[in-house]
């Protein structure tokens, strides 16, 4: 019982999840201020931010459905720190591994787009349920290619649950070079998925306000803007765990310091990416990933296959 | 001040979200503006950043004389802002209506509108000047607590 309130309050619960996805935040942003040559934020900016929303005024705007308006940031927060539990953090172990539990995470991570969607809808204000439309829209054209480029490691290792494809990586670390273009598609649609800037088109401040978020205020903007850094950590995890799948048996220390640095390093890429591109529109997007990013996810798929079918019995 | 209260004052004080409303300026001031939101002036150093909504933000940025069209619209979006809230006049214009004051379209400073906390000179305010008005304004915070605005918009009516 008190493993378990330690598993859900400090590690990998509440506690951990929230401040390193703090810190995410901070060493993103930092990232990208200093790939402008700016100075960039202090340490403690997301913190600050964090605390301010919390005190400010909420407003549930007259026209919007109260109960789901306000219902929905707790439910993207809840989903993303129920993903930690199935991810494979710094063992190859996760904290509560079952097998296929490689489908739930993917589907804890598409619950915060869901519920950008809803709150943004129910807020019945104009650019919201624009912003509300796109992030749908592009829900469907990012999540295909997640889920086949994640797919193709998986068949490679012959199992849907994340512990054992840690394991089967451990035994043939060769096999990880194959994955590295799933990688780099799994990270396009981690962009999409996060809402950063080629594709933070459901958000679009210069054209639709602040899209979703327009009529969110106070604890509840709070509350969204911290599910978002902590679905940025889960999937960096999540992509850490698939396809950088070394260093398990180093022991708590430095197995721990290793798993930050992986995360980490993949929240670089992310805001590399965030700095590098503006944003598209959104049927470039759609373009994008249903004509070039998903048929490329399913050629690595057979080329996994293959590879599956002659080198691995 | 309790300590809770202490740190929700800090937090107040490091992280500030503007919105910038141009209330009829000739945009000059909207250049400035604009100019002391880029790499150059970089002042997410101080925490601030630009935000497209009034529901998201802290301070909103005024610039220009309050026209006839825009004084609805301006106590709309003030309205619209979640408390604790500030305003912010940037130019000779948005504090006393400048030449323009007494003009047949136009109502006066910002002041004449929404209550206004500080008050930053200048045709056009230059980047350096906004930003230390708005610096200015985030110390003046540090002595008393941030639900003083809420004190000025009664008194103001």
């Amino acid at each position: 019982m008190a493993n378990v309130l330690f598993n859900i309050l400090i590690f990998p619960g509440f506690l951990f999840a929230s401040v390193f996805s703090l810190t995410a935040e901070y060493v993103d942003r930092k990232l990208c201020a200093k790939l402008q040559n700016r100075v960039g934020p202090p340490w403690y900016q997301p913190l600050a931010d964090f605390i301010k929303l919390l005190a400010k005024e909420d407003i549930v705007p007259q026209q919007a459905d109260s109960t789901i308006f306000t219902l929905m940031p707790s439910i993207a927060f809840t989903a993303t720190l129920t993903a930690f539990f199935c991810i494979p953090l710094w063992q190859t172990q996760s904290v509560y591994p079952f097998s296929s539990d490689l489908i739930v995470v993917l589907y804890l991570l598409t619950i915060p787009t869901l519920t950008f969607f809803l709150g943004g809808w129910y807020a019945r204000s104009v650019f919201s349920m624009i912003g509300a439309a796109r992030a749908i829209i592009q829900l469907f054209a990012y999540e295909i290619p997640l889920f086949l480029s994640i797919l193709a490691p998986a068949m490679l290792a012959g199992t849907l649950s994340l512990s054992e494809m840690t394991v089967f990586y451990s035994h043939h670390p060769w096999l990880v070079l194959l994955n590295l273009m799933n990688f780099a598609i799994a990270l396009v649609a981690l962009l999409g998925k996060l809402e950063k800037t080629p594709f933070d088109i459901p958000e679009a401040e210069t054209e639709i306000v602040a899209g979703t978020f327009t009529e969110y205020s106070g604890r509840l903007l709070a509350f969204f803007r911290i599910a978002i850094d902590m679905e940025m950590v889960a999937g960096s995890s999540l992509l850490a765990a698939v396809f950088l799948p070394f260093g398990f048996n180093l022991g708590p220390a430095l197995g721990f310091i290793l798993y930050l640095a992986k995360v980490l390093f993949v929240v670089a890429l992310l805001s590399l990416a965030r700095t590098i591109f503006a944003r598209l529109r959104i049927d470039q997007m759609i373009n994008l990933c249903w004509k070039y990013i998903a048929p490329a996810a399913f050629l690595l798929l057979v080329v996994d296959l293959i590879v599956k079918g002659f080198i691995v019995k | 001040m309790t300590l809770l209260s202490k740190i929700v004052n800090w937090a107040r004080i490091k992280s500030p979200w503007i919105i910038h409303f141009n209330t009829g300026a000739c945009n000059a001031c909207d250049i400035e503006i604009i100019a002391a939101l880029t790499p150059r002036y970089d002042i997410e150093r101080f925490g601030i950043l630009l935000k497209g909504t009034p529901r998201h933000a802290d301070v909103l940025v005024c610039s220009g004389p309050v026209t006839r069209q825009t004084k609805d619209r301006l106590i709309r979006i003030y309205e619209q802002m979640a408390e604790p809230k500030f305003v912010v006049a940037v130019g000779t214009c948005a504090c006393s209506g400048g030449v323009f004051r007494k003009c047949y379209n136009v109502g006066g400073g910002i002041d004449s509108a929404i209550p206004v906390s500080a008050y930053i000179p200048g045709c056009p305010a230059s980047p350096k000047a906004i930003i230390d008005g708005v610096v200015k304004l985030l110390t003046s915070l540090e002595e008393k607590e941030a639900t003083a605005s809420k004190e000025t918009v009664e008194t103001k009516g």
